[in-house]
């Protein structure tokens, strides 16, 4: 009987060493950092060894990417290029490869994805924020300098017509958060959270080995439409709420322009999430498939299928892929919303 | 497997059954899912110190096949076979080390594996929210095995009995 | 001797089983509450700030009526055999969900550590 006593007691020291040995197990560092790049808040959150310096690089490297991809900033590539006069100009391999990546999304969107229409979008006054309805006769002048089939690439070097200005605001942010987590994943980080004003980055799961869980902002009132549970993955919303104007006639403008009228997107949509392995790809898409609207958008996921997306539209709805519909759940206070799962 | 051994299983099968269908008549007082008496479970641990391994595996299949199209929860039958697969592989194994005598503890053993089957099952067509039923499910198959296993000890005393008498 | 170990074991694991059920029965809990089909998170709410409302699950043409009053959550209305998720009541012990096993429905305190990481703009 003793023994059995004995027994007793050993398996339940055994049961409960195994219970707090989770506990117990090599502890992460956990660092942060936020500051203001490419006209935005930038967050990044790493876990891993050596978190701190990590970090460091991680900011280090977003600085030197909006030194080359400004638009404003005198010193960056990308003015080089809008000033040319039409000449041939040399830019770095970042760059080019930027450019080629945007070209090639472009005419994948049959040019839904306009990297070209800075000028435009100028004119509506989106780039300063002195917003104004250009006259139509304005915008048909300017629709004149638009057109990515016009950008002429060869490797590292970059031409465009004269007047022309190349503008890869759309995917800069996209291709910054790929090649944060790239470099993150070279410094041994197998956990982070890069949020790009907005556009998330997921390095992994989180330290614990479960997923991020990340909310959906409701493009039209407070609160989120619901939430994803996902990893290893990026994420980003497009949608005419983010920034907008109302002209005094009482039309509401928002800040992305349809590159064949020239004016801002009116179509079915309120907002489209892109969801995928890379970053680029998922500020690429979402762009442009909220140009496209909600037929199109759609039929471009069936023709592609290497992209997951939620759409809003204006009449309530959601429109979820069903490869990411079971990491979505809805917010119950968002449950009026009508959600349907998109099939191949 | 001759004629008689058939007619042996089958009214095994059918006591099961009378078994399972006057349990359901029972209201069941605790209200978590998985936790019953599961009286059927009498018949499996007499069966398995009397058939041949392969004869119980079918035996049980059958009966919880039946079970889940009277009881009309075809559901049921998922969980009833994951537990089902765990208790008959443990008390095979452990009927090496257990004699006839201590029938209840193999019992009980058969009684939790049962449990773990079933919340194995739930983990897969629920989520592992469901894992958290687990010590409740293990505290009624221990109280539920000890008292199943008990009532088969009586029954395989008393059916040695009448054998000596008989003969 | 053989059977006292095995005995041993069996008390032991009825042990483990009471401890486990106090743990779980008086773990704290907090408000947020995730409705759970089928693995995947149908609804997630916090039960402090959510209206008095019902909500009607469906799987496979059955429904689960998920009624939600003073904060507090239960299932009211079943198509389910056993109906023990209308037995279970409300929603309160610790980190026991409500689950209805033949609509494959779980009604579970979510993680209150597990609040949002980020928020997509
Ligand atoms: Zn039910």
């Amino acid at each position: 009987m003793k023994r059995g006593i004995l027994t007793v007691i050993l398996f339940c020291f055994i049961v409960s060493c195994a219970a707090c040995a989770d506990d117990n197990g090599n502890t992460l560092d956990e660092a942060t950092s936020e500051f203001f790049a490419m006209n935005t808040y930038i967050s990044v959150t790493v876990y891993g060894k050596d978190a701190d310096n990590t970090v460091k690089s991680a900011r280090d490297r977003i600085t030197e990417l909006e030194r080359l991809w400004s638009v404003t900033d005198e010193n960056s590539e990308i003015y080089a290029v809008n000033h040319s006069d039409g000449k041939m100009i040399t830019v770095s391999e970042d760059t080019a490869e930027l450019i080629a990546f945007a070209l090639r999304m472009a005419e994948r969107t049959n040019g839904a994805l306009e990297p070209t229409i800075y000028p435009v979008l100028r004119a509506w006054g989106f780039t300063t924020g002195e917003n104004r309805v250009p006259q139509e006769s304005e915008i048909k002048e300017l629709l004149n300098m638009v057109g990515y089939d016009k950008v002429r690439q060869n490797g590292n070097e970059i031409q465009i017509l004269n007047n022309m200005m190349l503008d890869l605001g759309a995917v800069g942010k996209g291709y910054a958060g790929d090649e944060i987590a790239e470099l993150l994943k070279e410094n041994g980080i197998t956990s982070a959270l890069i949020d790009l004003g907005g556009n998330i980055q997921l390095l992994g799961t989180k330290p614990d080995g479960s997923n991020w869980r990340i909310g959906l902002k409701d493009p039209e009132g407070a609160g989120n439409v619901g939430i994803l549970s996902v990893s290893d993955c990026a994420i980003v919303t497009s949608g005419n709420y983010e920034r907008y104007f109302t002209a005094s006639d009482g039309t509401v403008y928002g800040h992305i322009i349809d590159p064949v009228t020239g004016y801002p997107v009116n179509n079915d949509l309120l907002s489209v999430t892109v969801i995928a392995k890379e970053g680029k790809i998922c500020d690429a898409l979402s762009t442009s498939l909220f140009v496209m609207g909600v037929q199109k958008a759609e039929a471009h996921w069936r023709q592609y299928q290497d992209f997951d997306m939620i759409l809003i539209t204006k009449s309530g709805e959601i429109h979820i892929t069903e490869g990411i519909k079971d990491n979505f759940s809805l917010d119950v206070n968002h449950g009026n919303m009508k959600v349907g799962v998109i099939e191949v | 497997m001759n004629v008689k051994k058939l007619a042996e299983l089958s009214i095994l099968t059918g006591i099961a059954l009378i078994i399972f269908v006057v349990e359901l008549q029972i209201p069941n007082p605790f209200p978590i899912p998985g936790i019953k008496l599961g009286l059927a479970n009498i018949i499996t641990v007499y069966a398995l110190y009397h058939y041949r391994a392969k004869e119980v595996m079918t035996m049980v299949f059958i009966r919880i096949f039946l079970a889940s199209v009277l009881g009309g929860n075809m559901m049921a039958f998922i969980y009833s076979f994951f537990g089902s697969v765990f208790c008959l592989t443990g008390m095979l194994l452990l009927k090496r080390f257990i004699d006839e005598k201590h029938l209840w503890i193999a019992s009980v053993f058969g009684a939790v594996l049962h449990n773990m089957g079933q919340i194995t099952a739930a983990i897969f067509i629920m989520g592992t929210g469901v894992i958290v039923y687990l010590p409740f499910l293990l505290v009624s198959g221990c109280i539920a095995g000890a008292f199943t296993g008990w009532i088969a000890q009586i029954a395989v005393h008393r059916i040695k009995g009448n054998d000596a008498k008989q003969k | 001797m053989k059977n006292k170990v095995l005995i041993g074991i069996c008390i032991a694991i009825f042990l483990i089983g009471v401890i486990g059920s106090a743990l779980v029965l008086f773990a704290p809990h907090g408000t947020k509450v995730n409705i759970v089909q089928d693995g995947a998170v149908l609804y997630t709410f916090d039960l402090s700030v959510t209206e008095d409302q019902t909500l009607e699950i469906e799987y496979n043409g059955r429904t689960n009526i998920v009624q939600i009053e003073n904060g507090k959550i239960r299932v009211v209305e079943a198509d389910c055999p056993d109906k023990t998720c209308i037995r279970m009541g409300w929603l309160e012990t610790g980190s026991l969900p409500i689950v209805c096993l033949p609509n494959h429905l779980s009604i579970e305190f979510a993680d209150e550590r597990e609040d949002l990481d980020a928020v997509i703009k």
